[in-house]
């Protein structure tokens, strides 16, 4: 009897303590840094117009690597400015849920691009890196704000919604794939970026 | 049985409320008034009361400010609140560890 209350008490406290640390920088300037760069490389993107897989593919790891730069540059400065540890317990927590779903995604992105795959095949790439990212986004919400998980749900129902639209041949996606990225990974990105910063205020003020 | 650990348990700590806020303090550098009431949904007069207590106690410190012009309370560990909760926790697995059947 006794043996299981100190078990319970001792289970609690972990649930609690694990609540408790939540990733709590403020995600509204990373979310517009990505959605600015998710935008740029859009336009660059259609514009030039980069329509090889492989450019297609450079093109976007490189905006993706480039964003989590300065997303790891944003935290850093968040920390410092708000003297807490970088690495800490709820950031490492955030970044082993974000690792494999992530890695999982830009795998599928290296296969068609050393199979050296047509272009017609970007737009499905570009769908299953929107599906992972919002399967990476869900499992970080767990540790971080409610919104982020939302926002991992509104990609992964978009992109099954969007496969089929296409499935029942209501939508022509085989030459847009910057277009489908840069609205994904910029617009929605600015959108969420442009929510958080006017309601992140309001509820740290409360 | 040995009763020592069950007797040595803190018992400002060892009431459910404070234990849950203590928990929550304990993983985190701070936490506001509102934060913790709503993560515990506890009522603003029953956190009240719990922190005022391990103020007195001296594991908790209260800090008030301005944030936007709106009032902000924000609670955190003191080190001795720190070291009393460490105890706590070595004192509830010792009574895990002694119960559990070889």
């Amino acid at each position: 009897m006794e043996n299981n209350w100190a078990e319970e008490n001792l289970q609690t406290i972990r649930t609690l303590m694990e609540r408790s640390a939540i990733y709590r920088r403020a995600l509204a300037p990373i979310m517009l840094l990505a959605g600015a760069i998710g935008v740029v490389t859009a336009a660059i993107g259609v514009l030039w117009p980069l329509d090889t897989f492989p450019t297609f593919f450079m093109l976007w790891f490189g905006a993706a690597v480039l964003a989590i730069l300065g997303a790891l540059l944003i935290a850093r400065r968040q920390s410092i400015k708000d003297k807490e540890a970088f690495w800490s317990p709820p950031t490492r927590r955030v970044t082993q849920a974000l690792v494999p779903p992530l890695l999982a995604g830009m795998f599928f992105g290296i296969l068609p691009a050393i199979m050296r795959a047509p272009f017609e095949a970007a737009f499905l790439v570009a769908l299953v890196w929107v599906l992972f990212y919002g399967f990476a986004l869900h499992a970080a919400g767990f540790f971080m704000p409610r919104g982020v998980k939302i926002f991992g749900w509104l990609l992964i129902s978009s992109v099954c919604l969007l496969i089929c639209i296409y499935a029942a041949n209501g939508i022509d996606l085989d030459e847009k794939a910057h277009w489908l990225m840069g609205f994904f990974f910029g617009v929605l990105h600015l959108a969420y970026g442009a929510y958080l910063y006017l309601t992140e205020k309001r509820k740290n003020a409360a | 049985m040995n009763p020592e650990p069950f007797l040595q348990l803190d018992r400002v700590i060892h009431e459910k409320g404070r234990l849950a806020i203590m928990s929550m303090l304990a993983a985190s550098p701070e936490l506001s008034f509102t934060e913790l009431r709503d993560a515990l949904g506890m009522t603003d007069g029953n956190l009240t009361t719990h922190i005022r207590a391990l103020q007195e106690e001296g594991y908790v410190s209260v800090a008030k400010s301005y944030q936007n012009n709106r009032p902000l309370t924000t609670c955190s560990l003191t080190a001795p609140g720190r070291k009393a909760f460490a105890e706590y926790i070595n004192l509830l697995e010792q009574i895990v560890r002694q119960n559990k059947p070889r």
